[in-house]
């Protein structure tokens, strides 16, 4: 009986102590439910876990380290918003657009679905517009987010809803790509429809990340820039070089000419000078010869002298014509095609005195006969002085004009050749065409003497006005029927 | 025939004479050739009308000549006119052209082909097919064969 009693105690003890079990383990069940609850109510105010921190480190050492090694904006670009996927894995997408100007407009780059179909959005319009445009990163909820969307047109939703895993986004998490001033892109992050959002918390890390973004991206664009401006440059000193050569060539010709000039101008000088006496000589010497009866012993000698006389004439005219382009020289010619060609010429030495050459030359100017390379050279050389009188920079301006015969003048071409250099005092002007006339230390004096004397051949005319301080002005003016 | 008046305009008294002698042998008689050292006095003479060619030495360094030119191109323009110069150049060609001077002769001419012009100039006889009366100096050198015609 006692044993009974003693085993009932005991069942109903055992059933006591599993009722309290079952009541602990809901208590317990319902404790663990009520942490969660709390742990997820906290969760947003907490600061990142040590391991999420890491994670975003990484993410941004990843894009230093790439942006050092690649070369290439799309690499960067696909590397942002994979490692964005990867910190955010709530997000439905995340999409990076880049800024094109002219216009100004933005352009998706890069999905984190590896999806890249063309969208385009004007910056201000939508998520992304306002994003570019916004001087930070922001958090877009609610009705902002809400007008933001109302913003875009049904093809851009559309293609948003094909690179989203979810549309409309419940929020979504954007930052404008900058650098200094300079406005590159924005960087976006669209949460699905869940109710987990992102927090104020992410917007350090997405300015950080869109920063790193902008500055890698700049700088893989100035070592674009940088190889093309250097590309340019060797290009330019290529050009600089090879217009140097022909300049340089040009002025040789002309020191070369110049000399020969030289010795031509007084080689036709001293013939002009000679022919007189030698006309009066050799047809005096006929006259006594008609005078002399057939078997004069006179004879002899007095054929000899005019033999003679004669060699000297043709010495003098071989003299003469050292100094005179032949008629075979002459050809029909463009004044205007050969003025540019003269300051293709002088072009890069101008640029590099900081002469600003100014052409107005007068269209449908009828064709000169002469001497191009003469001519070209007169040209080249009051270029040359021209830029040589505005040693700190200045404008040489050249102009044609055609100018109708009248009276005793032939219809002629006048071409001026102005600079805004230092001007030739009064006594010096008087003397500018004279042979060995120089003001320049190192001048030989017959560029313009020669330059006079081309011209007078072409049967032409040179003239100068010039004002101290002021300036100069060249004007050869060529008869237009001229046969040289 | 009447004796035609040739007047010779030189600043060289040596070169007017022989120019002066010259033609008049040359011509035989058929001819008066009268010498001005100065353009004025040659005008004065065709002013008068006694005068049927001029030749003259138009220094380009001096206008007088290209006065007397004028005067004649304007009021005597029927007298025929051979310039005879030391200064040949183009641009003096075209400035005789333009005075209208008919005969251009480069010196150191040979009387003989002075005497050819002076003749065409005075109608007596015509110039050859095809010759000009314009003879500078590198024309005067192909006809005497020292370059080719298409070098004159």
């Amino acid at each position: 009986m006692l044993e009974k009693d003693a085993t009932s105690d005991l069942q109903i003890r055992i059933a006591e102590l599993e009722a309290k079990i079952i009541a602990a383990h809901s208590r317990e069940h319902a404790l663990k439910s009520r942490i969660d609850e709390l742990e997820s109510q906290i969760a947003p105010h907490q600061p990142p876990s040590p391991a999420s921190a890491d994670a975003r480190l990484n993410a941004l050492l990843s894009i230093c380290a790439a942006s050092l090694l690649t070369h290439e904006v799309e690499a960067i670009v696909s590397l942002v918003v994979h490692e964005s996927r990867d910190l955010f894995a709530c997000s439905s997408g995340i999409l990076l657009f880049l800024a094109e100007s002219d216009p100004q407009r933005l352009i998706l780059r890069a999905s984190s679905n590896a999806l890249v179909p063309e969208l385009i959005i004007d910056p201000g319009q939508g998520i992304v517009g306002r994003a570019f445009l916004a001087p930070r990163a922001m958090l877009m909820i609610g009705p902002t987010l809400e007008a933001a969307i109302k913003e875009l047109q049904p093809a851009q939703i559309q293609t948003l809803q094909d690179v989203l895993d979810a549309w409309p986004p419940s929020s979504a998490i954007v930052a404008p790509l900058r650098v200094n001033t300079q406005r590159l892109g924005a960087l976006a992050l669209y949460s699905g429809n869940s109710p987990q959002r992102y927090h104020p918390r992410d917007l350090p890390f997405i300015q950080a990340l869109a920063d790193l973004t902008a500055i890698a991206i700049d700088e893989v664009r100035q070592r674009e820039r940088a190889a093309a401006l250097q590309h340019a440059l060797a290009q330019t000193r290529s050009l600089h070089a090879e217009a140097q050569a022909r300049l340089n060539a040009a002025q040789a010709q002309l020191l070369q000419s110049a000399k020969l000039a030289a010795v031509g101008e007084l080689a036709a000088s001293v013939a002009h000078e000679i022919n007189n006496p030698l006309y009066a000589a050799r047809n005096s010497l006929y006259l006594v010869e008609q005078e002399l009866p057939p078997e004069a012993p006179q004879r002899t000698f007095l054929s000899i002298a005019q033999n003679e006389l004669g060699r000297i004439a043709r010495i003098i005219t071989r003299m003469h014509d050292f100094y005179r382009p032949t008629r075979a020289e002459l050809e029909p010619i463009n004044m205007n095609d050969l003025l540019d060609e003269t300051v293709e010429l002088v072009q890069t030495h101008m640029r590099h005195s900081h002469v600003v050459v100014d052409t107005e030359l007068t269209p449908d100017l009828p064709l000169l006969i002469a001497h191009a390379d003469q001519l070209r050279q007169v040209f080249l050389n009051l270029m040359l002085n021209a830029c040589d009188a505005m040693p700190s920079g200045g404008t040489l301006y050249i102009n044609t004009t055609y100018i109708p015969g009248k009276n005793d003048h032939p219809p002629s071409i006048a071409i001026r050749v102005s600079d805004t250099g230092v001007g030739i005092a009064d006594e010096h002007q008087a003397h500018l065409f004279e042979p060995f006339y120089t003001t320049k230390p190192q001048g030989t004096g017959l560029g313009l003497a020669i330059s006079a004397h081309i011209v007078t051949q072409h049967a032409g005319h040179i003239s100068v006005e010039s004002a101290v301080g002021e300036g100069t002005t060249f004007t050869v003016t060529l008869p237009v029927n001229s046969d040289g | 025939m009447p004796l035609r008046c040739i007047q010779v305009v030189d600043s060289d008294p040596t070169v007017a004479l022989v120019t002066q002698r010259g033609l008049q042998m040359l011509l035989n008689g058929a001819v008066e050739v009268a010498v001005s050292a100065s353009p004025e006095d040659a005008w004065l003479r065709c002013a008068q009308g006694s005068v049927d060619l001029l030749i003259i030495d138009p220094n380009p360094h001096n206008g007088a000549a290209k006065t007397l030119l004028t005067l004649l191109q304007s009021y005597r323009p029927s007298i025929p006119v051979i310039a005879l110069t030391a200064y040949d150049s183009p641009r003096l060609q075209t400035q005789m052209r333009t005075l209208g001077v008919q005969y251009y002769l480069a010196k150191p001419v040979e009387l003989q082909e002075l005497e050819r012009i002076v003749r065409a100039a005075l109608g007596l006889e015509p110039l050859r097919d095809g010759e000009s009366g314009f003879r500078p100096d590198h024309d005067r050198m192909a006809l005497i064969g020292l370059k080719t015609a298409t070098n004159s």
